[in-house]
């Protein structure tokens, strides 16, 4: 395999967790942006345990996942039922403070980032083994009493309540699972490039993870599947002058989408129609 | 009293809906200078739509609603105020974090020329408001909020006053009050549309009444022969 | 003692700028009903204008000033239909969208100007207009504030007592304040909804400009990443206070300055700047819905 269709496919798996890490919360209506941190947290974790303690992959990436877990575990304690803008700021400024914290860390390598972190053989393969198994398990959600719920919570935070769902428990549920794809993603990430840059926990992935959500659409788990294959290669087909300006690009498109067609590309009626068709062709052929 | 029989509003077959639910299914009416104009009907028959649709804050599917000989039909609300239409909403509609005097003067937002002059004209009237006119709203009595709102319907210089369910809430005697408040402001020359479930009072006040169920209108006349009618007698009137 | 004195009142000047701030976003939250996250980043935008047209100009204050309020202003109304496009179809979840939307735009100004304008680097407004090197202005004791610092906070003072002012005094400030409370009850009254949402735009583009005169001046530079940085930290003592309060705003926004200053003042390093966060991320995760209470 060339190296760019390698690099290419590695970090669309990245993106599509942690597209579905963002979209998971957002079924009730938060903008989780904490898993960014989790994803700093764990990546820089599973760095150092894998230089400095020579633990394996595998080891690295399930404690990457359960660092995560836990970490959003305890904010989401605090914000399990938080309105979505505290849930936003919270998510931002635990960004900053653990950006800060890693700058000043020389052992995290400080600023200038920290290499080293050994290759793995067959990297991309676990890589779209845990999008598989993480899209399995956000489908069965999706289909199952839980995932009704979160859609009541997002339409109406009151009246889901007086329905007798716990929006408290469901929104804690929610962030604790996203904060673990956004830490084994994190980890995945780092033994993809081999080294990990503070800069790159912040604006870059915030800005592009929150565009592929709402272009894609954030009302289905397809939504980010398909959007960020297509968000994250794009740019990398225009010419180098045009690419370097890849922030401004998602955020016009993500300011047209919003006017557009605020559901984003893949809305449920739309999966319902692609299902019918399926369906019908299918039919058709039988006969 | 001057009942010219000039028609000041009329409303033409007027069909509004919510989504997929009608609301309002051809509804005719019309209200004359100097008139009171009371809507009878449940909950749900479509009085509030009505009202609302007059005031411009729902969008007509089909039909005309003319004020003054100008069709108003889908102008925005603000337009429609100007023109001389208020609602008295159902639930006062008071801005309870806002001073009395504040609230006197959101009725006159459209043109404050004058607001002096106005705002002395409504203390006359309720001198209760006078004596509270920088207390916050909220701190006011259901009653007083009534006529709080009531009195911020005549700061902004109204032909027609739409007051939507005005006993809901209060106490009979308060009621009373409130109804003496109305036929007093119908003596003064103010249309008034008039929507209540106290069906026997309202057609007491009123000239002229329309019955409403479930978005149309199955029975109208004057009051006197809707008091007489045996149907109405025995939905509304208990006997 | 002396530092702690000092420090109180650097505090207060950069107290009065976080407040013009958190005052302009609260108006546009309680009036045009969004959460317009960048609207720092838009006043840090304002301040690039400025030094641009300080640099064009050869150094003309007047000009270079009125063009960041200017900008500030009119990137407000411009970008108003997008928000009100949005806000047509309001329920609870309409208001996320708005502020994704203004995330949006921030993502795209802050982009701008780290490949723009002069080249990315940070950019320093010249020492005639930040008064750097001046001897201090007034010395009380062991209080002493510069030029810069004693302009800002005029500003500040001024221009929050005159917003308070609009919203008590006049017939536009009480319309804002009959939306803020009920949009749906504003509408029977016959108050414009769109019309006086844009006159809200207006108002707080022209605070945003005067934050940007005022930041130009306290602190002589700014950085791509400062408009993100203020937007988190407006953001934060909003909520903090209770989004859409503004007398809360009024306090939160002076103690984050404070707090700033001290820390700055007893903690030097680039830890510095983490400490306030850490304490909003603390005050936030205890209270998410604010100390004072929410007003929307």
């Amino acid at each position: 395999m060339s190296l760019p269709l390698y690099y290419y496919l590695a970090i669309t798996a990245v993106y599509i967790l942690m597209t579905w890490a963002l979209y998971l919360p957002y079924r009730v209506a938060h903008l989780h942006f904490m898993v960014v941190a989790n994803m700093a947290i764990s990546g820089y974790f599973g760095g150092y345990a894998a230089i400095n303690w020579h633990w394996s992959f595998l080891a690295v990436f399930a404690a990457g996942f359960l660092i995560g877990a836990v970490v959003s575990f305890v904010v989401s304690i605090a914000i399990g039922d938080a309105p979505t803008f505290a849930v936003v700021i919270v998510g931002f400024t635990f960004i900053y403070i653990t950006k800060t914290v890693i700058e000043n860390w020389p052992a995290m390598g400080s600023t200038m980032g920290m290499f080293g972190i050994p290759l793995v053989n067959h990297i991309l393969l676990y890589a779209y083994l845990f999008v598989l198994v993480t899209g399995f398990f956000i489908y069965r959600f999706d289909h199952s009493r839980l995932g009704r719920a979160a859609s009541a919570i997002f339409i109406h935070r009151e009246l889901a309540t007086s329905f007798g769902v716990n929006t408290k428990y469901l929104g804690m549920f929610l962030q604790t699972w996203a904060g673990a794809i956004g830490g084994a993603t994190g980890v995945l990430y780092g033994f993809i490039m081999n080294s990990l840059f503070p800069n790159f926990f912040t604006f870059p992935i915030i800005g592009a993870t929150m565009t592929m959500l709402f272009l894609g659409g954030y009302t289905t788990m397809w939504g980010p599947l398909l959007a960020a294959p297509v968000l994250w290669g794009a740019p990398l087909l225009l010419p180098t002058a045009v690419a370097s300006w890849r922030q401004i690009i998602y955020g016009v498109l993500l300011i047209v989408i919003l006017l557009l067609r605020p559901e984003g590309a893949i809305t449920r009626p739309f999966i319902v129609k692609v299902q019918t068709t399926i369906f019908q062709w299918m039919r058709i052929k039988k006969v | 009293m001057n009942k010219s029989g000039e028609t000041i509003l009329s409303v033409e077959n007027l069909f509004v809906s919510y989504g997929h639910v009608e609301a309002l299914k051809g509804v005719s009416l019309e209200v004359k200078r100097g008139e009171i104009v009371v809507l009878v009907g449940s909950n749900g028959a479509g009085k509030t739509s009505i009202m609302e649709t007059i005031l411009g804050v729902n969008q007509t599917r089909k039909g005309r609603i003319i004020f003054e000989g100008r069709e108003i039909t889908n102008l925005s609300s603000d337009k429609i105020v100007r023109s001389g239409i208020f609602l008295v909403p159902e639930g006062r509609g008071v801005f309870s974090s806002m001073s009395v005097l504040d609230n006197l003067l959101l009725g006159a937002h459209h043109n404050l020329k004058n607001a002096k002059e106005k705002t002395a004209y409504v203390y006359e009237l309720f001198p209760v408001l006078g004596q509270r006119r920088n207390q916050i709203a909220g701190t006011l009595s259901g009653g007083e909020r009534q006529m709080l709102s009531i009195a911020r319907a005549l700061m902004s210089n109204p032909k027609m006053i739409m007051v939507d369910e005005p006993s809901i809430g209060l106490a009979p005697k308060i009621v009373n009050d409130i109804f003496k408040i109305l036929q007093n402001l119908n003596k003064e020359g103010y249309a008034i549309l008039l929507s209540e479930q106290n069906v026997y009072k309202a057609l007491k006040l009123a000239d002229r009444g329309y019955v409403l169920e479930t978005g149309s209108v199955v029975l109208d006349g004057t009051s006197e022969g809707l008091l007489h009618n045996t149907d109405i007698r025995k939905a509304y009137l208990g006997a | 003692m002396a530092v702690f004195l000092a420090q109180i009142v650097n505090g207060i000047s950069l107290g009065s700028v976080y407040v013009l701030l958190v005052t302009g976003f609260n108006l546009l939250l309680l009036v045009a009903m969004i959460i317009h996250y960048s609207f720092p980043i838009v006043v840090v935008f304002s301040m690039y204008i400025s030094w641009i047209v300080l640099g064009l100009t050869g150094g003309n204050m007047f000009l270079g000033l009125s063009a960041g309020i200017v900008s500030a202003v009119l990137i407000n109304i411009l970008t108003a239909p997008m928000f009100q496009h949005i806000m047509k179809k309001r329920g609870d979840v309409d208001i996320n969208s708005t502020m994704v939307l203004s995330m949006g735009i921030g993502m795209i100004i802050t982009d701008f100007l780290s490949h723009s304008v002069n080249s990315g680097f940070p950019i320093a407004f010249p020492d005639s207009l930040t008064g750097r090197g001046e001897p201090a202005f007034i010395r009380l004791g062991v209080i002493s504030m510069s030029r810069g610092d004693m302009l800002s906070l005029t500003l500040g003072i001024i221009f929050v007592l005159g917003l308070f002012w609009i919203l008590y005094k006049t017939r536009a400030g009480r319309a804002f304040r009959a939306i803020a409370e009920d949009p749906n009850g504003a509408k029977l009254v016959g108050i414009p909804i769109l019309k006086t949402g844009l006159q809200s735009y207006a108002l707080t583009g022209l605070l945003g400009g005067v934050s940007a005169v005022a930041m130009s001046i306290l602190l002589g530079s700014a950085s791509p990443g400062l408009g993100d940085q203020l937007g988190r930290k407006v953001l934060a003592v909003s909520i903090i206070a209770g989004l859409g309060n503004l007398k809360g705003g009024l306090i939160v926004g002076i103690s984050l300055g404070i707090l700033e200053a001290l820390v700055q003042g007893y903690w030097s390093g680039t830890w510095s700047n983490s400490i306030a966060f850490v304490v909003m991320l603390i005050a936030i995760l205890v209270k998410p819905k604010g100390i004072f209470g929410m007003k929307l």
